[in-house]
């Protein structure tokens, strides 16, 4: 499973980042760091990922198949 | 309407000043109903469940707030030109004017000004012990929105009435909304003026404005709208969220005690406030295409209502949803919408009322209700209208 972040539509709210921290941060400028841009999300870190796109509050994470 | 007589019916009107006072018990009844419900009080289909909620405002495509996402017609049509009521690049263009300023990133140059007022407004509240929540409540909102939003200090006094009301407005055309129109129509006044005056601080989000209306990225004409976009949500439903927290922390003495012993818990208790007590209750979207909804057919043209007050209520997305629990994973929660047109200015809210938070677990050692509160009536606004408190220093 991968995770898409749409960076125009992300404002930084930082929600991902506290349900999946080994995944997303945000760098000194606030702006979003995804560790797994275009690859496949470990397996043991794939209920924080889902936790982390259902809680985008602008719906900037999605999940791909 | 094809089959509406196959669609669950909920005749009790959500909107009468006593389901004001206390919706949930509707919201639980409309839940059990099913996942969508006709209201033939308002003429129009409600998703109480938290699944549809979602679905809904993620395709913005098929459910528009162009058209307006007030209940009545009237408020449809006087709201075109806000950014709540636009769609697409439109919208993406307005939002863009002024919600930069409004994202964590452009705030956080504010947190430490905002930590400070926070700290002065409880250290003012612990030298009279005994409080109005809602006053305590209102004080951050009132000094730090309308500095960022440029409103000039004349006309400050009217800004949480005229703002409520234009939220009523956006109701039903009950009587509670007819009886806002003077206050609402009082704000759209003043800010014709402040804009054609230019009265707005220099450096806000108002001068903004009118410097990319100088610039022809915008007409002259669409300013006002645009301030009163960002100037109207901005108090009433941080005033709710902080107010409700004190509430809600002063008769759950446990959980405050969880805040206290671990105030990184603050963020996420900033969520569950907004999940328990949600400040806004709903709003309606436009079916722009024939669509379907758990198995209901929504024609094209009519109307759907979102109620997010409910979603955040919603046993099959919460478990034990009916409690208050600052520990439970309460991101998702639909209080700030979703999606597109998800709050501009949650970044702020947030940043308020995780302040607040801040500031209280810092100096005070128990909050105790000291009287029964009250909540405000609102057609959309969901906020207590009295909270006396007793704040007990640390």
């Amino acid at each position: 499973m991968k995770i898409s972040a749409d960076h125009d539509r992300c404002e930084g709210h930082g929600l991902c980042t506290e349900q999946a921290p080994a995944i997303f941060e945000l760098d000194d400028d606030a702006e979003l760091v995804h560790r797994f841009e275009g690859t496949d999300i470990p397996p043991e870190q794939l209920a924080a990922a889902r936790a982390a796109v259902t809680s985008c509050p602008v719906a900037a994470l999605r999940e791909l198949p | 309407m094809p089959r509406r007589h196959e669609v669950p019916v909920y005749r009790p009107d959500i909107y009468s000043p006593q389901a004001i006072l206390d919706p949930y018990p509707h919201y639980a009844k409309m839940r059990e109903l099913g996942p969508v419900v006709w209201l033939p009080e308002h003429k129009i289909h409600a998703l109480p469940r938290y699944a549809e909620c979602k679905a809904v405002l993620l395709d913005d495509k098929t459910f528009v707030s162009g058209d307006g996402v007030a209940l009545n017609a009237i408020a449809n049509r006087l709201s075109r030109g806000t950014t709540l009521n636009s769609d697409g690049e439109d919208h993406t263009r307005r939002r863009a004017l002024v919600a930069h300023r409004l994202t964590p990133r452009a705030l956080r140059a504010l947190r430490d000004v905002v930590d400070r007022q926070a700290a002065e407004i409880v250290d003012a509240a612990l030298a009279r012990r005994t409080v109005d929540g809602v006053e305590v409540a209102a004080a951050l909102p009132m000094s730090v929105v309308p500095d960022l939003v440029g409103w000039p200090a004349e006309g400050r006094e009217n800004l949480l009435r005229w703002g409520a009301a234009t939220f009523d407005i956006l109701g039903p055309l009950n009587g509670q909304a007819v009886r806002a129109v003077p206050a609402g129509l009082g704000m759209a006044r003043f800010a014709h003026t402040v804009a054609k005056q230019r009265k707005v601080l220099p450096g806000s989000m108002g001068d903004d404005l009118l410097r990319a209306a100088d610039a022809g990225e915008l007409a002259h004409a669409e300013c006002p709208a645009l301030m009163i976009d960002y100037l109207a949500p901005s108090l009433d439903t941080t005033l709710s969220a902080i107010a409700s927290a004190l509430h809600l922390f002063a008769t759950h003495p446990g959980q405050w005690r969880l805040l206290k012993d671990d105030p990184g818990l603050i963020p996420n208790a900033v969520n569950e406030v907004v999940r328990f007590e949600s400040p806004l209750r709903a709003f309606s979207r436009k079916v722009a295409r024939d669509a379907e909804v758990a198995g209901t057919a929504l024609p094209a043209g009519s109307r759907v209502l979102v109620l997010y007050a409910s979603a955040n209520r919603d046993a099959r997305a919460w478990e034990d949803p009916d409690t208050f629990d600052i520990r439970r994973d309460a991101a998702r929660q639909l209080g700030f919408g979703h999606g597109t047109h998800g709050c501009a200015g949650q970044g702020l809210a947030r940043l308020e009322t995780q302040a607040m938070l801040r500031a209280l677990v810092a100096r005070v050692d128990k909050i105790e209700p000291a009287g029964p509160p009250e909540w405000a009536q609102n057609n959309i606004i969901h906020r207590l209208g009295r909270l006396p408190l007793e704040l007990i220093p640390a």
